[in-house]
């Protein structure tokens, strides 16, 4: 058809083969100067003789932290457990809350401008009183972590749900689709990528609310190991801790991100990654 | 069977107030069942408005518009409607997008099969049903929304200028298209547009619209043979009326 020949054909998707070859091609940079880093800092204790108390090396680091192998470990499961527990929470509760405000004319008048001057306090600052009420437990350290999770994730998800574009509320309106059916097909599918914005700052936060939270008071979890130890002067032990807690963050982040590329491969933030 | 549209001393105005901003009318305008009528005027003079009061999804200032003998009082389900900007959703592919429609309705995607195959032929993305909107271009887009309002067979088709964001060869490949899926169904046919020869090309009647606020100023018979292929672009006939709508135009002050 003399008419179909204006069109470009739409671009495959490339194989897996070239994907990874290009993702080693495009990061090996980033490999490289990471590697240098660490080097560099393995030489540099030496050359500018700097003390072990101050900052060990990063072999030192490994070796040592070793022997603790066991109880970070288990540090790390309880600090992992606050903050995966709290995000948890926070997603269940927060999600149908923003749904219920997008759609309620009265909660959007008195819940919602609640909630935005809520998030202007600093959540942390509750810490102390949550521990002074609930104990040294994992009950504190979990709701800290929820309420550092909650609000984006509310808030995200207000504005997913209350801004279907115009075009389509119009294309709904001239279905005659019912309230329901629009939104399981319309309003739901395209509140997702919004929603998972709000996700995904949680999923950053939630580790370090548990972190602060076990810093004012707790008696586990790589929070309270990290300051015993510095208490100690052993940097070595507390930069084994840090590593743990990086980890910590990264796969929560990066779970939320392979939800996301799960349930919203169609997005524009996902395919740009591909 | 196509329905007429009749426009009866409709106006519209936004705010209230001092802060009132009169965007339409008052205007008549009678649309013949089976009819092609181009809305034609600059932009912001309040086309799309009158469309969307046609299609009861704007609530009018004043006036009345019937469907035939019926009121429009709400939206109008018994429409094919297309916006500049199309309706098509990223995570269904072209033939889900298609389908989109029919569910929306409450109707089965499986009687319809072969009218969706019918379509996707017609507008050459058979080979495209599986792609998703983001995989095609501009053109082959909008030729899938086309068949996304066409879907439900409507007697009645609402255009706010769909070829608006493409280019010259393409807008000349869809509108033939249109023309032809026209020719072959005579529905009743609303199209918004600012290009003159898109809307002597395609239309019956060109309703030439006034800056703002909109008022249908001049109402065109286009008596044209079809199809209105190249020969009849460059007849004299054809030039002619372009020169006379350019003629209306430049007394607005627009051209």
């Amino acid at each position: 058809m003399a008419t179909a020949s204006f069109e470009p054909t739409a671009p495959r998707a490339p194989g897996l083969l070239r994907r990874v070859g290009r993702r080693i091609s495009e990061s090996w940079l980033f490999l490289a100067f990471f590697a240098g880093f660490f080097l560099f800092w393995e030489f540099s204790i030496d050359w500018f003789d700097i003390p072990r108390y101050i900052l060990p090396k990063p072999s030192e680091i490994i070796v040592k932290s070793s022997a603790d192998f066991e109880r970070l470990l288990y540090y790390t499961y309880i600090t992992g457990a606050e903050a995966v527990l709290g995000f948890v929470i926070a997603v269940a509760v927060a999600v149908p809350l923003g749904l219920a405000i997008a759609f309620s004319s009265v909660l959007r008048r008195t819940i919602y401008p609640f909630f935005v001057s809520i998030e202007m306090v600093p959540k942390i600052a509750f810490a102390p009183l949550f521990i002074s009420w609930l104990g040294f437990g994992l009950l504190p350290k979990i709701i800290i972590s929820f309420l550092v999770c909650f609000f984006p994730i509310v808030l995200n998800a207000i504005l997913a749900f209350g801004s279907l574009s115009e075009e389509l509320t119009r294309f709904s309106q001239a279905t005659g689709a019912r309230a329901y059916t629009t939104f399981i097909k319309l309003r739901l599918p395209a509140a997702m990528p919004q929603c998972f914005v709000g996700f995904k700052y949680a999923a950053i936060n939630a580790t370090v609310g548990a972190t602060i939270a076990e810093f004012i008071g707790s008696d586990q979890g790589l929070g309270f190991y990290i300051q015993i130890v510095t208490g100690n002067m052993r940097p070595d032990l507390a930069f084994a801790g840090i590593f743990l807690l990086t980890l910590l963050g990264l796969s929560l982040f990066g779970a939320v991100t392979l939800a996301e590329r799960l349930l919203i491969p169609w997005h524009i933030s996902v395919r740009r990654r591909q | 069977m196509s329905v007429a549209i009749d426009i009866r001393a409709v106006s519209k105005s936004f705010g209230s107030g001092s802060e009132t901003v009169h965007a339409f009318g008052p205007s008549d305008l009678f649309i013949d069942a089976g009819e092609f009528v181009s809305l034609l005027g600059p932009s912001g003079c309040g086309k799309s408005t009158l469309m969307l009061m046609i299609a009861g999804l704007l609530e009018r200032t004043e006036g009345e518009i019937y469907f035939d003998d019926k009121l429009v009082d709400a939206p109008r389900t018994d429409i094919g409607i297309m916006f500049q900007d199309n309706t098509l959703v990223p995570w269904r592919d072209v033939r889900g997008n298609i389908e989109l429609q029919l569910e929306m309705r409450g109707l089965s995607k499986h009687k319809h099969a072969d009218r969706i195959d019918d379509l996707l032929r017609s507008v050459h993305l058979k080979d495209f049903e599986r792609r998703k909107p983001f995989e095609l271009s501009g053109g082959m887009q909008q030729r899938a929304a086309f068949c996304q309002a066409l879907v439900h067979s409507p007697d009645t088709l609402l255009l706010d200028e769909p070829l608006g964001k493409l280019d010259a060869m393409t807008r000349d490949a869809i509108r033939r298209d249109l023309q032809g899926l026209w020719m072959r169904t005579r529905p009743t046919v609303v199209f918004v547009t600012h290009s003159i020869e898109e809307a002597v090309q395609l239309s019956t009647k060109v309703c030439l619209i006034t800056p703002r606020p909109g008022r249908v100023d001049h109402v065109i018979d286009i008596d044209l043979p079809w199809p209105r292929d190249l020969d009849i672009k460059r007849s004299e006939a054809f030039n002619q009326y372009i020169g006379d709508i350019q003629e209306v135009f430049h007394g607005y002050g627009v051209l």
